[in-house]
């Protein structure tokens, strides 16, 4: 009976309930937008790290992520990429060998970061391909053909077809050194990785810097970045070999990572505000229905009803209104989100942030954008219609009545 | 039931009620002691202020005595705990208010099961029950109506009703022709007197109403919170 009573008083008190769930839905979107597009940006940020550049998982030799050495080597990479490959979750494996040196063009030099890779398999890991935006990609085998950073071509003033001569010292101590030609810029959306990088096919580098059959990194793309830390464990246990080390993306780029993780809870701080707002606005309309209604309550009470089941009545009013404006909420939120996904918000300045240039924010789709909103929505609906309830519960029938 | 037994069914003794109104103590009574007995008709008249809604509000647990207690078939009303008092009021009380004071949104047959529903009376012997009660009070064919549907005076028809279906010890009346005209007014008491007379039901008015005064075999006078007069009639 408390049920019907409170169903009908909703319809009953239209503007009451118009106001009551305008609150709630529009604290709801607001809070849905909020998740939607900082996990959108968030996800952006972390994909331009991960998928384009260090892969979601890396594999070295132990120590090399924290003191790289060019002496720091897998040798079997073969065998272990086709374990790695074999592994749940795994979309696809790349290795790479990192130097430096020096880059020369003609007349000009500057320093060079020296990536070997394998095009195949980088084509499909992180789509290299398309980074190349000038000329072609490197061909599938070695061939002496290089393909360099954007700001790199500008600084050397190279143009396709230049031979670009690599000076550095090989892993056996000889001078290595040898003449390329470039057939492609590429843009690999990182400012820092377009001012120095050289990319090679790993043949060539294996040649000039005498590391055949020789990686410094295995890259692996997984197919769901969520689930990165128990695959990371499962190539651990599956590779059995302490003198590798198996890092997840957050632990490679770790500074990167802490820093986004402070910033999240800068977030938590306006999520906090917004949940806040909706609470005082619920809290006031059913404060203002549960005085309005002094009177009804006090006659609920002179004819029987115990103070629990006016307590309920209050409590299943504000139930029924947050569970309607959570499936309205939730509704607007999932089309403003997806909205935002697709055209995206342009930012005032685009920024770079460690070397990774962005220009707009898009959001993103996804359960916690209607979860953490619909929690906190009815939590905070449920906790400040208490006062309220229990006001009404407590409520003296005969002073009640005399309110008119 | 059947009447003249006379059983006492409320007993206030000593009863004093202090309002506080802005700090100025306001005595509404001033130490009533009074008896209701099973199956009265009884009205408590008075002026303005004299203590009658006090009064009423007091023996039906609604307001809690200053001093004094309140006693109904023995029990003392001031040591019930709230719910307790919502059992009390439930069981032993009907009420009809001035104002008829319904749920506005639940319907006829609704508002008038409304206490049986409480006292989880089964479904089947509630729908008989209001039927059966409708009919007396004359309210056949609207049981589905919402109360802003209907006239005041079908209105009170229905807090009768309400207040008599679950055939509670003693049904109090606060004003109950106030917001009625003469012949609608007088039409409900002749009602519950023929009530009163065929079912034994004690009935106790708080009224201004001289047709009240006029149908009730019992007049209290009350002034300045203290019993003035006590008369029984016929």
């Amino acid at each position: 009976m408390m049920l019907k009573i409170a169903f009908r008083n909703i319809f009953r008190q239209k503007r009451r309930t118009i106001l009551t769930a305008l609150a709630m839905i529009v604290g709801f979107t607001l809070s849905s937008i909020v998740i939607g597009l900082s996990d959108g940006a968030y996800s952006n940020v972390i994909e331009m790290f991960t998928g384009n550049r260090i892969g979601h998982i890396q594999v070295h030799r132990a120590g090399y992520h924290d003191k790289p050495s060019i002496y720091k080597t897998i040798s079997n990479y073969e065998s272990i990429g086709k374990m790695i490959q074999n592994e749940d979750g795994v979309e696809a494996w790349t290795p790479r060998i990192y130097t430096g040196g020096l880059g020369s063009v003609d007349e000009r030099s500057t320093a060079v970061r020296i990536i070997g890779i394998d095009v195949a398999r980088e084509n499909i890991a992180t789509n290299f391909n398309k980074k190349v935006i000038e000329g072609n990609t490197l061909s599938e085998t070695a061939l002496h053909e290089v393909v360099i950073g954007e700001k790199l071509a500008k600084t050397l003033a190279a143009t396709l077809g230049s031979k670009i001569v690599l000076f550095s010292q090989a892993a056996d101590g000889s001078i290595a050194n040898d003449e390329y030609t470039i057939v492609g810029i590429a843009d690999s959306g990182d400012d820092i990785t377009n001012r120095v990088a050289c990319y090679l096919h790993i043949d060539d580098v294996q040649e000039l810097f005498v590391l055949e059959g020789r990686v410094h990194e295995i890259v692996v793309i997984v197919s769901n970045i969520n689930k990165v830390e128990r695959i990371s464990n499962a190539i651990t246990e599956r590779l059995h070999d302490t003198s590798l080390e198996v890092l997840p993306w957050y632990q490679v780029v770790k500074s990167f990572y802490d820093a986004m993780q402070k910033d999240k809870q800068g977030d938590a701080v306006a999520r906090f505000i917004i949940v806040f707002i909706v609470a005082i606005g619920v809290l006031n309309t059913v404060l203002m229905s549960v005085m309005e209604r002094t009177r009804e309550y006090g006659v609920l009470k002179a004819v029987g009803t115990k103070p629990i089941q006016v307590f309920w009545l209050v409590i299943y009013e504000v139930v029924i209104i947050t569970m309607g404006s959570i499936v309205i909420g939730a509704m607007l939120g999932v089309f403003f989100n997806y909205l935002l996904s697709v055209y995206g918000v342009s930012y005032a300045e685009g920024f770079t942030l460690a070397g990774v240039e962005f220009g707009k924010m898009y959001a993103e789709v996804n359960v916690a954008c209607l979860l953490v909103p619909a929690t906190t929505v009815f939590v905070s609906a449920v906790v400040v219609s208490l006062f309220p309830a229990i006001k009404a519960a407590r409520i003296m029938p005969a002073r009640a009545m005399r309110i008119h | 039931m059947n009447q003249t037994e006379k059983i006492d069914v409320i007993t206030a003794e000593g009863v004093t009620k202090v309002y506080d109104a802005d700090g100025i103590p306001v005595n509404a009574l001033n130490g009533v002691d009074l008896t209701i007995q099973a199956g009265e008709f009884t009205a408590i008249v008075g002026p303005s202020g004299s203590g009658k809604t006090t009064f009423l509000n007091i023996i039906s647990g609604l307001d809690a005595p200053t001093e004094g207690k309140v006693s109904l078939a023995g029990k003392v009303i001031s040591e019930m705990s709230g719910n307790e008092l919502s059992d009390y009021r439930r069981d032993n009380i009907g009420f009809i208010f001035q104002a008829y004071n319904l749920i506005p949104v639940l319907t006829v047959e609704e508002n008038v099961e409304y206490i049986m529903l409480l006292a989880g009376v089964p479904k089947a012997e509630r729908h008989k029950r209001v039927i059966d009660i409708l009919k007396v009070v004359g309210l056949e064919g609207v049981e589905d109506r919402l109360p802003t549907q209907l006239s005041g005076g079908q209105q009170q028809r229905v807090a009768i009703a309400r207040a008599m279906v679950s055939e509670p010890t003693i049904i109090l009346a606060d004003e109950p022709t106030a917001n009625l005209d003469s012949k609608t007014g007088a039409d409900l008491l002749e009602m519950m007197r023929k009530l009163n007379t065929e079912t034994g039901m004690t009935y106790l008015f708080s009224t201004h109403d001289p047709l009240v005064m006029e149908r009730a075999k019992r007049l209290i006078t009350l002034r300045d919170g203290l019993v003035e007069s006590d008369e029984a009639r016929e």
